[in-house]
């Protein structure tokens, strides 16, 4: 670490793994409730667990995005942060905010509305986070006037994401218009700001690991955040099928995200060709895993999942399915999920004590645990839901005689699930393993030094 | 490509994107209205959303195909079933489903009498939304039928006669035109009852109808009017509290759940031929 200010980077890490290990507790146990009879269903009914699992989710992710921006800033801008102090005071306000939102959902004190439960004193406080971290940020860059393309597309991203939030403030007297709203903020975050977020990651980390040239790294940069929004804005149009509104949204849908695999297929290449020009020559190569597997994996998840059912004449058929979860979990893990692993992978050996460089062993399991899982857990919701669709919505069996002809991928669900939280058990482990270290070292002040193939 | 021309393509195709997103938004604003039916939105349905919120009920059930797939859709559910059914339904599920038999049951959720009729007006009114006939064919939350006509497109369907396997023109034997609006009703038939034995949905199943039938009106305490079994299946369409079969999930103070319309949605010779039907059922 070449800046003592990147180590709050290390403390929104931590707050990012413990809740990322909880989201994971309250996963296994909604999977459970698929199988039921369930023992808990008057004390932590699904419904709960559920909003917890996701919610959790939301906040982990953020605090993550929160700490790696923490980190690369100072790198990029090559400053200290304009307010270490901020810094703290932020982590400690979204903490309080995350926490005390989850011990609400637990006695259903929630709005009620899909993804955006938290209460309006939560939403508030998100709010009053997000304004501190942008002004933190942006006076640290102002400061150091270097401000770098990465930089700049991180931090248009998280601007646009604080800005993104507000129709989620708003009441809405009509069902149908707060389903439009809420995919404002929920769709444009996932599918478009926050890809311009994982884009920045991914280009500082590749520029990091591989070595590969600032110049054309950014430039492509610039061209896969213009096919995510062309693709991402006006596919926006794929959650406003059968809700209420004009019939238009429809075809607009269709094209448009069928569009979003090519902004995904080419972070893809863009991490493998950059990859393959290093030859892995970084001593971090777990890091690299992480990288590159983020943009492989969001390829699969989120570009090739989300095409499966996203033309009308097909979603008329599995929307609302478990096909809808099968996409869900494949595309936030690899897009989002992977990229903050990533990050973490990269920058925990400069901020500990006797880590190796190269990755533990116990890291490796970590990552190929987690992949398997979360691949294994993918087929098992596709599977459900494939049969889902055929028996209850062409067939025409009942919904619950369906879900007990389905009950065999559950099983698969809860095996490959568990499969899945042993990686990220062994992540967590690794992660707090060995002692946090705040000294700044004396990196050399360019892009951190790779051996290629040819020197 | 130059740096400078891919930050132009970025910016340009960013902006293109988000105007057309715009104008688009403007234009459903103006749609709205008429596609939700807003002036239904009465102070009642409006709590009804409150309380749909407050339940929390979105992430078990969906409502439009949005929610959590842990519980049926219920953007048509007020089409299947009557306001009598869903209110008693929801003062206490574990009456009407088994945790055993299903492996999941609702939780009792406690509303007040108030809060159920709300929800209910609130369910009405989503299930009136012009969602371009989401969902293709009705969902159903326990059973298993197949009626014809909802296998082809909804927008075919309606325009052209029903399936080839089900014979509706005047020749046909009424008891073939009966089994037709036994699947075409509205609220269908098929949504509540089927003719498997044994298998009680809603309703309970009309196999073996006859020989039931047979037996209750010849009983004493039998209280309606009928003579002979085709008496005693029109009465149960045209007035179905006129007899209750026996079970909390069927009636709640001597009102069946089953709707009470169909007297007047159906023709004479409708309910003609449905009695022909169901006659046949023994």
């Amino acid at each position: 670490m070449r800046y003592k200010s990147q180590s709050v980077a290390y403390w929104y890490f931590a707050v990012a793994m413990v809740l990322f290990g909880l989201q994971l507790v309250f996963g296994l146990l909604s999977a459970t409730k698929y199988l039921g009879p369930d023992p808990l269903l008057y004390i932590l009914p699904f419904d709960v667990t559920k909003v917890i699992h996701t919610n959790l989710l939301i906040v982990w992710v953020l605090t993550g995005f929160m700490g790696a921006t923490y980190w690369m800033i100072p790198d990029e801008s090559r400053t200290e942060l304009h307010s270490v102090k901020l810094a703290y005071l932020q982590l400690i306000l979204w903490t309080l905010m995350g926490v005390s939102a989850i011990i609400g959902y637990l006695f259903r004190y929630g709005t009620g509305n899909k993804l955006l439960e938290q209460p309006l004193p939560h939403k508030i406080v998100i709010v009053i986070c997000m304004l501190i971290f942008l002004y933190n940020i942006g006076m640290t860059i102002k400061k150091s006037g270097r401000f770098t393309t990465t930089e700049g597309v991180l931090l248009i991203g998280l601007v646009s994401s604080a800005v993104l939030f507000f129709p989620a403030l708003l009441y809405y007297e009509n069902y149908t218009v707060s389903i439009f709203y809420r995919w404002w903020t929920i769709h444009l975050w996932v599918e478009g700001v926050w890809m311009m977020i994982m884009g920045a990651f991914l280009a500082y980390l590749l520029i990091r690991l591989s070595g590969a040239d600032r110049e054309v790294m950014e430039k492509w940069l610039y061209v896969i955040v213009g096919l995510v929004f062309i693709a991402g804005i006006l596919g926006t149009a794929h959650h406003y099928y059968w809700v209420g509104v004009p019939q238009y949204w429809l075809p607009i849908g269709g094209l448009f995200s069928a569009l979003e695999p090519a902004a995904l297929a080419g972070m893809a290449i863009y991490a493998y060709s950059a990859m393959r020009r290093s030859g892995l020559a970084h001593p971090n190569s777990l890091a690299l895993h992480w990288t590159v597997g983020s943009a492989v994996f969001a390829l699969f998840g989120a570009g090739l999942l989300g095409l499966a059912h996203t033309f009308p004449a097909v979603n008329k058929w599995t929307h609302g399915t478990l096909i809808t979860a099968m996409h869900g979990h494949a595309a936030f893990y690899g897009a989002y999920a992977m990229i903050i692993l990533a990050m973490i992978t990269y920058t925990l050996p400069k901020m500990t004590y006797g880590r190796s460089e190269k990755g533990s062993s116990l890291g490796y399991w970590a990552f190929w645990l987690q992949i398997s899982g979360m691949f294994g857990m993918t087929l098992s919701f596709a599977t459900a839901g494939l049969g889902q669709v055929y028996l209850e919505r062409i067939m025409g069996m009942g919904y619950l005689d369906a879900q007990l002809k389905i009950q065999v991928h559950f099983l698969m669900l809860i095996a490959t699930g568990a499969l899945f939280a042993l990686g990220v058990a062994l992540f967590i482990y690794d992660f707090f393993r060995h002692r946090p270290r705040f000294e700044a070292d004396d990196e050399p002040v360019e892009d951190a030094p790779v051996k290629t193939r040819d020197s | 490509m130059t740096n400078r021309q891919a930050r132009v393509f970025a910016i340009a195709s960013t902006l293109i994107a988000a105007l057309i997103f715009l104008i688009l938004t403007l234009d459903s604003h103006r749609q709205f209205g008429e596609l939700t039916n807003a002036e239904n939105i009465t102070p009642e349905v409006t709590r009804g959303k409150d309380v749909w919120h407050k339940y929390n009920c979105i992430n078990c059930h969906t409502l439009f195909g949005e929610g959590a797939y842990y519980a049926p859709d219920l953007t048509k559910i007020t089409k299947h079933r009557g306001e009598a059914y869903l209110t008693a339904y929801m003062r206490d599920p574990s009456k009407f489903y088994d945790e055993q038999t299903h492996r999941r049951l609702m939780p009792t959720q406690d509303l007040s009498e108030e809060e159920i009729s709300d929800l209910i007006a609130f369910l009405d009114w989503v299930s009136n939304v012009d969602n371009q006939g989401w969902p293709p064919r009705p969902i159903m939350v326990t059973g298993a039928a197949v009626p014809t006509e909802f296998v082809a497109d909804t927008d075919e369907a309606s325009a052209a006669p029903a399936g080839d396997t089900t014979p509706v023109t005047a020749e046909d034997d009424p008891r073939a035109q009966g089994e037709y609006v036994y699947q075409t009703a509205s609220p269908a038939c098929t949504a509540c009852h089927s003719t498997q034995p044994g298998v009680d949905m809603a309703g309970p199943t009309l196999a073996g109808l006859v020989t039931r039938a047979q037996a209750i009106i010849a009983a004493e305490s039998y209280p309606g009017e009928a003579q002979d079994v085709e008496g005693y299946i029109r009465e149960s369409i045209v007035a179905p509290s006129a007899y209750l079969v026996p079970g909390d999930m069927y009636s709640a103070g001597g009102t069946s759940f089953m709707p009470q319309g169909y007297g007047e949605s159906l023709t004479e010779e409708q309910i003609d031929q449905l009695v022909a039907y169901l006659a046949t059922l023994k």
